[in-house]
């Protein structure tokens, strides 16, 4: 019996022990975009999700850094550079590509670094081959299946929910999906926190504020403040992963009431200076315009 | 976010005279470093003034147009534009109306 207690217990260490590991805990560091990429394979994900995968292939999700390589361009050279004089770390990096291309939190510092070089060559030498074989590089890096659906899936609340586990797919409903993958549910999904880890004020680890744009702020001081009750994934999911927002025209329209109201009159003769017939009635209008923000934040934000 | 108004004399065939009337608003974030300097960096940007349109709020503008005397025709037009970057800018809501004037 006490044999028996042992052995159980032994096991149940184990399991404990080397059981499903955290991202953190088990993942090694890439040296080149590809081997991040084998680590997170989401090759197979469109295999069953052919739909959701065709929609983001559409979205800016799908072109995160490539979208964007102005600005981090700018980041890289004028702000770590010339403004503070500092090193291109993979941590100084982060404070872009955490967003735009989570994975390379599993970068070395030498890749992440090559990454950095890559994103100014492909601005300052876009449209000739260096500058082209850059981009075609950097578009393999972008905000993919795993970025939400595992690196950042419990991230919102890490002290809460722990790291994510690797391999794991975290969705908002933890459906059973056979022998494809194993999934869990992050309810987290479904709340407008997970998205706000990426859209709003992001800080650092280091403490450094990035503000990209400000709009998770504006969600909650100036919308669920106010009694707004609509998730970010109630609107911008309408489209499922295709995540439309500014740079969609049926969205923006969506979200914006315009109401004009035109009332003519003839004003008072004399009152109006510079007329051509001081003694005659003035051709007038009064123009209101009623412009209603129907959405959960503030308009244009970044 | 920019808000166009516009009236105009149809009567008139010089285009340069045929605007009356032209007005323009901006509904914008300031972003400003901690000097209180405008700044478009993201890591630059430390503060904002807001001066966008706030959410579940209606935006009142209103304007007063007098015209001359002998105008008989106004077309107004207000457009509400949307610029995602620079100076593309896409027409989000028009709407044109034309009044009539007795002048005598």
């Amino acid at each position: 019996m006490h044999r028996c207690n042992r052995l159980i217990l032994f096991v149940l260490s184990a399991l404990l022990i080397f059981g499903p590991m955290s991202l953190q805990a088990m993942q090694k560091e890439a040296d080149t975009i590809d081997e991040l990429l084998t680590m997170f394979d989401e090759t197979g994900c469109m295999e069953c999700h052919d739909e959701i995968h065709n929609e983001w292939a559409d979205s800016w999700h799908a072109k995160a850094v490539v979208s964007s390589l102005g600005s981090i361009h700018n980041f890289i050279e004028i702000g770590i550079k010339k403004e503070w004089e500092t090193e291109v770390t993979k941590g100084q990096l982060l404070k872009c590509l955490d967003c735009h291309a989570p994975v390379v939190n599993f970068a070395s510092e030498k890749l992440a670094v090559e990454i950095a070089e890559m994103i100014v060559t492909a601005t300052k030498e876009k449209g000739k081959p260096a500058g082209d074989a850059a981009t075609k590089e950097l578009a393999k890096l972008k905000v993919g299946c795993l970025s939400c659906h595992n690196i950042k899936a419990l991230r919102v609340a890490p002290g809460f929910n722990g790291s994510a586990e690797e391999g794991m797919i975290y969705g908002p409903h933890g459906e059973d999906a056979g022998d494809a993958h194993e999934t869990l549910q992050a309810v987290d999904m479904t709340r407008s926190a997970f998205c706000m880890q990426c859209h709003g004020i992001y800080t650092a680890a280091d403490g450094e504020t990035i503000q990209c744009n400000t709009i998770s702020g504006s969600y909650q001081n100036a919308y669920v403040a106010q009694g707004g009750s609509q998730t970010c994934q109630d609107c911008h999911m309408e489209k499922g992963h295709l995540f439309p927002g500014g740079r969609d025209l049926e969205t923006v329209q969506k979200g914006l009431g315009f109401d004009v109201q035109i009332n003519p009159y003839q004003h008072l003769p004399g009152k109006i200076e510079g007329v051509k017939d001081p003694a005659k009635w003035v051709p007038s209008a009064v123009v209101t315009i009623f412009i209603e923000n129907k959405t959960g934040h503030r308009v244009p934000d970044g | 976010m920019v808000l166009d108004v516009t009236a105009r004399n149809l009567k008139e065939t010089d285009p340069e005279k045929q605007v009356m009337f032209s007005a323009q608003k901006n509904y914008f974030e300031i972003g400003r470093d901690l000097q209180g300097r405008m700044r478009y960096g993201a890591w630059q940007i430390k503060e904002t003034v807001d001066l966008a349109l706030q959410p579940m709020q209606k935006q009142k503008e209103q304007y007063l147009l007098n015209f001359d005397t002998d105008v008989e025709e106004v077309e107004i037009e207000a457009i509400l534009s949307y610029y995602i970057s620079g100076g593309k800018g896409d027409v989000v809501h028009t709407v044109k109306e034309t009044l009539m004037f007795d002048i005598d």
